[in-house]
């Protein structure tokens, strides 16, 4: 029984990952929290349906579609809402990123209907026990993407000479453009690449919740695995996912699934306040 | 002291002219934007003039409408006392989660915020047996010295004399030292914080006040709507005041007035295109924050220099 809960809220718990992922990529990337992220992986569920009408082809080509489109839109995203706001306060790049979501949202609310639209598995549904245990192929998947998507983006970071320059060029603008990194190509590759991220997300994630105009809300769950795990660090995304799912699923069997949600709300509260730099992160202090 | 005394003139002349003029439609839409504007006051309070994000607004609405009905309906307060009382109660919910500002700020605050409004929805949806759950309630009719308030034309003597009341309060605070002490801690906490100010107790009040003026601005729409459904009262519902606010110009009172006007007349401008009004709203709110994010009131007419036939400052 504990063991299947177990296995079951991993797959949870990857889809918080997976969005959670692109939060840290983004905040430690270009330094603001996209609180439209959710929306993004939402509206990159609903791109394939799109494209699959628009263009009139099938679910893989459409996807490919999705994927390239929202790269495009990644960099309009940069181009005309983050690089215009680049010098304006913390509140007001708060709310432009609230205002694209819902931005999303109400457009897909607009153009395709505020009911829920079926969205394929990308692999098989029927599960197969291991050991005593059912698994679901499809869920898997979502589990494999999360880990390799963590594996990239650490090998980026870490590794990677370009990994460093985003860094510098987050932590100090000035100071990474002297010693010759472009800023604003940095930032631009950030925003296409967490776009990008959120579409495969969204196109993962779709046939397990409901793909409907609020399905975007997940982002706040995102957010809360983000949080849990230190909002700077990619692998603490990824611990605060896998945590997240499991402590939901627990107190969804042990004390009641009405409160499974208040629970895990009540779990961001308490970690800002308790361990603000989360399980994994390490605390900045911030200089007057 | 002549315009001062004019202002006054016009505004209550108005006030007792209007329901004999217009149409019962025009003065329910009129108390839908009183009620607005203060839900989105108490947001110009917090987050225009302390500086403090707050996505908790839905909440305090929904719990300033769902506290008055549930007194009512219960224990047979009646709503003229309900109101205040759960404004109050919800003012102290407010001082609760100003606390947390004492740890966060910026992004955290922004995230505490929406998990609270998403904790109190919750909670709405699933004490069923006192909040009718995620079907909603009714709310019980304003009934005020025997007199039974059902219409916008009835709530009009409530709703409009309590708004201006309340605006004109928040406007005199914010001009004594009170108001001073918020505005300097927005432009630098650390600052204020040196000049001797109890930076904590400051924003825990701020937060108090935007809750108190959601609740109440809740108990009106409340009664104007005469249903309380818990959808209402989400995250997405705290970023349409925010919209407001942004639109209307986040740190000044009347831009709270003209925001909800704004909002309010939009729906009837739109007619057939009903669909596109989540749409409209963001887009609004998008477009403020990138090109206007001052808001409307931050606007200003070109004055003509009459004797050189040129807008002034213009050489």
């Amino acid at each position: 029984m504990l063991a299947q809960v177990l296995v079951s809220s991993a797959t949870a718990g990857a889809v918080y990952a997976l969005i959670a992922l692109g939060f840290v990529l983004i905040h430690k990337g270009t330094g603001v929290v996209h609180f439209g992220y959710g929306d993004q992986v939402m509206f990159g569920a609903y791109m394939v349906l799109i494209a699959q009408f628009l263009l009139g082809v099938s679910f893989w080509p459409a996807s490919i579609a999705a994927i390239a489109f929202s790269g495009l839109m990644g960099a309009a995203i940069y181009g005309a809402l983050m690089w215009p706001l680049r010098n304006a306060s913390l509140l007001a790049r708060i709310i432009a990123s609230l205002a694209l979501g819902t931005v999303l949202r109400e457009f897909v609310r607009a153009y395709m209907g505020p009911n829920a639209w079926p969205f394929p598995f990308l692999l098989s549904q029927t599960a197969v026990s291991v050991a005593g245990v059912l698994v679901v192929p499809a869920n898997l998947a979502i589990v494999a993407v999360s880990l390799g998507v963590l594996a990239l983006l650490f090998f980026l970071f870490e590794k990677t000479i370009y990994g460093k320059a985003i860094i510098a060029a987050c932590d100090n603008q000035i100071g990474a453009s002297i010693i010759g990194v472009r800023v604003s190509t940095v930032f631009l590759a950030i925003w296409i690449l967490a776009s990008v991220l959120a579409t495969i997300a969204g196109i993962l994630v779709a046939p397990l919740l409901t793909l409907s105009p609020d399905m975007g809300l997940i982002g706040i769950k995102g957010f809360t695995a983000a949080i849990l795990g230190g909002f700077n660090s990619l692998s603490g995304a990824v611990v605060g996912g896998i945590t997240l799912g499991i402590l939901e699923a627990l107190a969804g069997t042990y004390i009641s699934s009405a409160l499974k949600d208040m629970i895990s709300y009540s779990i961001l509260i308490i970690v800002i306040l308790v361990r603000p730099q989360g399980l994994l992160g390490v605390l900045t202090m911030r200089k007057v | 002291m002549i315009p001062r005394v004019a202002f006054w003139v016009v505004g209550i002349a108005s006030f007792i002219i209007a329901p004999q003029l217009l149409a019962e439609y025009h003065l329910f839409q009129i108390c839908l934007i009183a009620s607005t504007a203060l839900v989105v006051l108490g947001l110009v309070v917090v987050t225009g003039i302390a500086g403090q994000i707050s996505l908790a607004q839905s909440a305090f609405v929904g719990l300033g409408g769902y506290g008055s009905a549930i007194l009512a309906t219960r224990w047979g307060v009646p709503l003229w006392a309900g109101i205040p009382l759960s404004s109050f109660a919800v003012a102290m919910s407010g001082l609760f989660l100003g606390q947390l500002t004492l740890r966060i700020s910026g992004h955290y605050l922004a995230l505490a915020t929406m998990a609270f409004t998403a904790i109190v929805q919750l909670a709405l949806i699933h004490s069923d047996p006192v909040t009718g759950g995620a079907a909603g309630m009714p709310v019980p009719v304003f009934r005020m010295f025997g007199v039974t308030l059902t219409t916008g034309r009835h709530l009009y003597y409530v709703i409009l004399p309590s708004t201006a009341l309340l605006f004109l309060l928040v406007r005199n605070v914010m001009k004594s030292r009170f108001g001073r002490a918020v505005t300097a801690i927005r432009q630098s906490e650390t600052a204020a914080e040196a000049m001797g100010l109890d930076v904590l107790r400051y924003k825990a009040i701020a937060f108090a006040a935007s809750g108190f003026l959601g609740a109440v601005g809740g108990g009106f729409l409340g009664s104007l709507s005469t249903y309380l459904d818990p959808a209402q009262f989400g995250i997405t519902q705290s970023v349409y005041f925010l919209a407001v606010a942004v639109v209307g110009g986040l740190s000044s009172p009347f831009g709270a007035i003209l925001g909800s006007a704004i909002f309010i007349f939009i729906p009837d401008l739109l007619q057939s295109f009903q669909t596109y009004l989540g749409l409209v709203f963001a887009l609004l709110l998008l477009g403020f924050i990138v090109l206007r994010p001052k808001g409307l009131t931050s606007v200003r007419l070109p004055r003509y220099d009459f004797a050189s036939l040129r807008p002034r400052g213009q050489q």
